[in-house]
């Protein structure tokens, strides 16, 4: 039976590989076994795209009779091109360069490669951020810190009496590279070592990743798989939860096309803080402020429509002409906020993403100037009850539509958030990785209209329509 | 210890010497046992109210002004638990007072509260909670909500003078919704408190004070209108005075020790803003201090709602139902290192702390009691 089923598979090979996705359409997953049976663990998942440290020719022909791409990871040392060579030899799809390599090595790579697509997995300030290179369809990182509720070392939540739990969060950099421009992302870090995972948890990942447009590469930890390859039946109905979840996404292109929107503006070199975390976007993120960065690289009119506040992270790097753009804004009504004279935006060194406690004191300065600016106005949205919620407000191209995301980083389901919008949103669905989706009835406000959501588990979207 | 015992124990004779005068007010106080919010709050709390002799004669055609227990800010959570099942009151129960105020014929009903650290709308404290402000606004009719850490909606402060002998200021100036009301009424929560021991409807006239005027960033002069932060510096500790707009402190010299300070200044508001009833809401709550920022708290289910028409005298019952002898002087549990407050404003005049001379309606203590020290 077997035997057959594998032969039927094989016959319909070429018609599966002419419908393998493309580049910006791979969902990718760091895949721990070489084993073609494993592969039936991808039934029932959106997961269409490998990454292989060990590449084995049967296992890659079994992916690509499921019309899954395989990609074989590649580290600097040693004959790199000449490993791309083999690799491609065993029929993978693509390349994944995972680290550093010395300057000119990944061209090498690249000619070995022959055309099919090479990825580059490097450090943040490695990154081709807007170069618009040929053949980069895909910017990747194998640096990202790892999403959660912050915790102090004796287990305590991470806030004052008084403050806001903080939360770990790469939002903040996805949504600064995506500003640039307009690649697919992926966040290739890893779990971290000796910490026990747990199925929430990678949902949080793949969410915290996903809600500003980017993938995360699922990478499970050496537990997951290990029981995950035995099907264990509760790891098995967290493998469907995160199948279902990354699902959520997938069926939802529109969003990634989605643009960052708030009335609130930072501009902000994208190469410079934006590749850190912990920095000025997530600091506005856990007041739940939507924001949108410009990249003062594209500091223009258009850029700020919109907008009624502005902040301008680092004044001096700005050339006369997007002084310009910003002296205009103000002219216009818009409130601007500039950081301290002689305050450089920190660029990340080494190893490096998030601040460093100088640097962090220093943002504070600007971090309490934003806050007393935007108190709790409407940027675009407003949101309550959302203190372990991080969120991002996207918007179609003719605003007609806006999505709000919401993601739960604590063990406990949120219940009784409300949403605030502006009076030209008329209609608005919640939908959720669990199926639902629904009208919510809108209620006026002060600020235009309001819903109540009551409940969420990990992850929910608002879909706001005029 | 048997509960017997232990009744004849707290209600033995005061431990901290009485000042002489006439004996202060006692009033009936009744409990009721509710095990969750799930039961019916609404039946239990007019059950509570009817066992006082009922409320229409205290709030017919008046405005009710209610001061709500939300301390902290309400993204703290303990265990991602609802503030109101831990340290906040809980909303069905506002709801509850809502709708058995308007039915007994309030006027006017507004729900105030100083939020940490800010001074916009007390709806947004609220939504940031989890309550459903249009539930509490249509519970009844009149409902208004007031942040008081500021000047609100009006324009000046009402200055409340303390009578008799105060312990640290002379006056006090409030938000003007505790004056421009008829009935005030201390909505509380069944909790220790890490700096005075308990925290019930006398504690909870802590939270009156503007963070305008005695926040740690309250203005020198002039308050300030858009404070960011709590009150240590000028009511905790006394490392500066209050605006100058206000009373400044009588003893600038005394303990700047928040176990003295704090319990004597609550002491001073209550008998400048008096408390015509008081509730407390013990049916869910935590052990160990008054919020998620406290180590070593713990969530408990006493089961209990308690009224009473006299503050002190409801909350003597309050701490008699968690263990405590509300009349334990400091170095005692609860009053471990503080003063104890309710002592303080028993001497300040404003209700008796002596179980003896309080009706106890509904269920009785013993039946109620719920140690929060084991």
């Amino acid at each position: 039976m077997r035997v057959l089923r594998w032969g039927a598979v094989l016959g319909l090979l070429p018609i599966l590989q002419a419908s393998a996705p493309q580049p910006s359409d791979w969902v990718p997953m760091r895949w721990p076994w070489s084993d073609p049976a494993s592969l039936e663990l991808l039934s029932g998942t959106p997961i269409n795209c490998l990454l292989l440290k060990t590449v084995l020719p049967d296992f890659v022909q079994a992916a690509a009779a499921r019309g899954v791409v395989t990609l074989a990871v590649l580290a600097p040392g040693g004959d790199v091109a000449g490993a791309a060579r083999r690799a491609m030899a065993a029929k993978v799809t693509g390349i994944v360069i995972e680290g550093d390599l010395p300057e000119g090595d990944a061209d090498g790579v690249r000619e070995a490669a022959g055309g099919a697509p090479v990825i580059e997995l490097t450090a943040r300030s490695r990154m081709a951020l807007g170069s618009g290179a040929p053949g980069v369809s895909i910017l990747g990182t194998y640096q990202g810190v790892w999403p959660g509720i912050a915790v102090e070392e004796d287990g305590a939540k991470k806030a004052a009496p008084s403050g806001s739990v903080w939360i770990d969060t790469n939002t903040g950099f996805i949504r600064a590279v995506r500003a640039w421009g307009d690649a697919a992302l992926w966040i290739a870090n890893q779990p971290p070592a000796k910490t026990v995972v747990t199925g929430a948890r990678y949902l949080q990942v793949v969410a915290d990743a996903a809600i500003s447009g980017a993938r995360w590469v699922l990478a499970l930890d050496d537990d997951f798989a290990a029981r995950l390859a035995r099907r264990e039946p509760k790891t098995m109905a967290d493998w469907k939860r995160i199948a279902d979840l990354l699902r959520y996404f997938e069926q939802h292109p529109e969003w990634r096309r989605m643009q960052e929107y708030g009335k609130l503006a930072i501009v902000q070199d994208p190469a410079k803080g934006g590749l850190l975390s912990g920095g000025i976007l997530d600091m506005i993120a856990v007041k739940h402020t939507p924001v949108r960065p410009v990249p003062r690289q594209h500091l223009t009119p258009e850029a700020l429509a919109g907008a009624t506040m502005a902040v301008n992270v680092d004044a001096d790097a700005l050339t006369p002409e997007q002084k310009e753009v910003l002296s205009n804004f103000t002219h216009a009504g818009g409130m601007l906020l500039t950081g301290p004279p002689g305050w450089k935006d920190q660029s990340p060194q080494g190893d490096q993403i998030t601040l460093d406690k100088a640097e962090l004191e220093r943002l504070n300065d600007i971090w309490h100037d934003v806050n007393s600016m935007v108190g709790r106005r409407n940027m675009g949205v407003r949101l309550f009850n959302v203190s372990s919620v991080l969120s991002n407000l996207l918007a179609a191209a003719d605003g007609k539509t806006a999505v709000v995301h919401l993601v739960n980083y604590s063990d406990y389901p949120v219940e009784n958030v409300a949403v605030h919008f502006p009076a030209e949103y008329k209609r608005a669905t919640l939908t959720t990785p669990e199926g639902v989706e629904k009208p919510l009835e809108v209620y006026p406000t002060e600020e235009g209209g309001g819903v109540d959501i009551d409940k969420v588990l990990v992850c929910a979207t608002i879909k706001l329509e005029q | 210890m048997t509960r017997r015992e232990w009744l004849a124990m707290i209600g033995a004779a005061p431990l901290l010497k009485a000042a002489p005068g006439p004996e202060p007010p006692a009033a009936p106080v009744s409990i009721a046992r509710c095990a969750s919010y799930d039961e019916d709050v609404t039946a239990k709390l007019a059950t509570l109210f009817n066992q006082l002799g009922g409320i229409d004669g205290l709030v017919r055609n008046k405005t009710v002004t209610v001061k709500l227990n939300m301390t902290g800010s309400p993204g703290i959570r303990f265990h991602g638990q609802p503030p109101g099942v831990t340290h906040y009151v809980h909303p069905k129960l506002v709801g509850a007072a809502a709708y058995l105020l308007g039915r007994a014929g309030a006027r006017r009903i507004r729900f105030v509260e100083s939020p940490w650290a800010y001074a916009g709308p007390l709806e947004d404290v609220m939504l940031d909670s989890g309550w459903n402000v249009r539930s509490l606004q249509s519970a009844a009719a009149g409902v208004e909500f007031e942040n008081t850490n500021a000047l609100g909606k009006s324009k000046a402060y009402s200055r409340f003078k303390v009578p008799g002998n105060p312990y640290m200021f002379p006056a006090y100036d409030l938000n003007r919704a505790y004056e421009d009301t008829d009935v005030f009424v201390s909505l509380a929560k069944l909790k220790n408190h890490a700096t005075c021991g308990v925290t019930l409807s006398l504690k909870n006239c802590f939270g009156t004070a503007p963070a305008s005027i005695y926040g740690d960033d309250a203005g020198v002069d002039e308050p300030n209108e858009k404070p960011t932060t709590g009150r240590e510096a000028v009511l905790h500790n006394g490392k500066r005075q209050p605006s100058k707009s206000a009373p400044p402190e009588l003893h600038p010299d005394s303990s700047h020790d928040p176990g003295y300070r704090v319990p004597h200044i609550v002491a001073d508001l209550v008998a400048a803003r008096p408390i015509h009833l008081a509730i407390i809401d013990g049916v869910e709550s935590i052990a160990g201090g008054e919020g998620p920022w406290i180590r070593g708290i713990r969530i408990v289910k006493p089961g209990v709602l308690i009224a009473g028409l006299n503050p002190v005298s409801t909350d003597a019952v309050s701490a008699a139902v968690m263990g405590y002898s509300p009349r334990a002087v400091r170095g005692a549990a609860p009053f471990r290192t503080c003063d104890n407050t309710l002592l303080l404003a028993e001497a300040h005049g404003v209700g008796t702390t002596d179980l003896k001379r309080i009706d106890v309606r509904g269920l009785p203590i013993e039946q109620a009691l719920y140690r929060y020290d084991t």
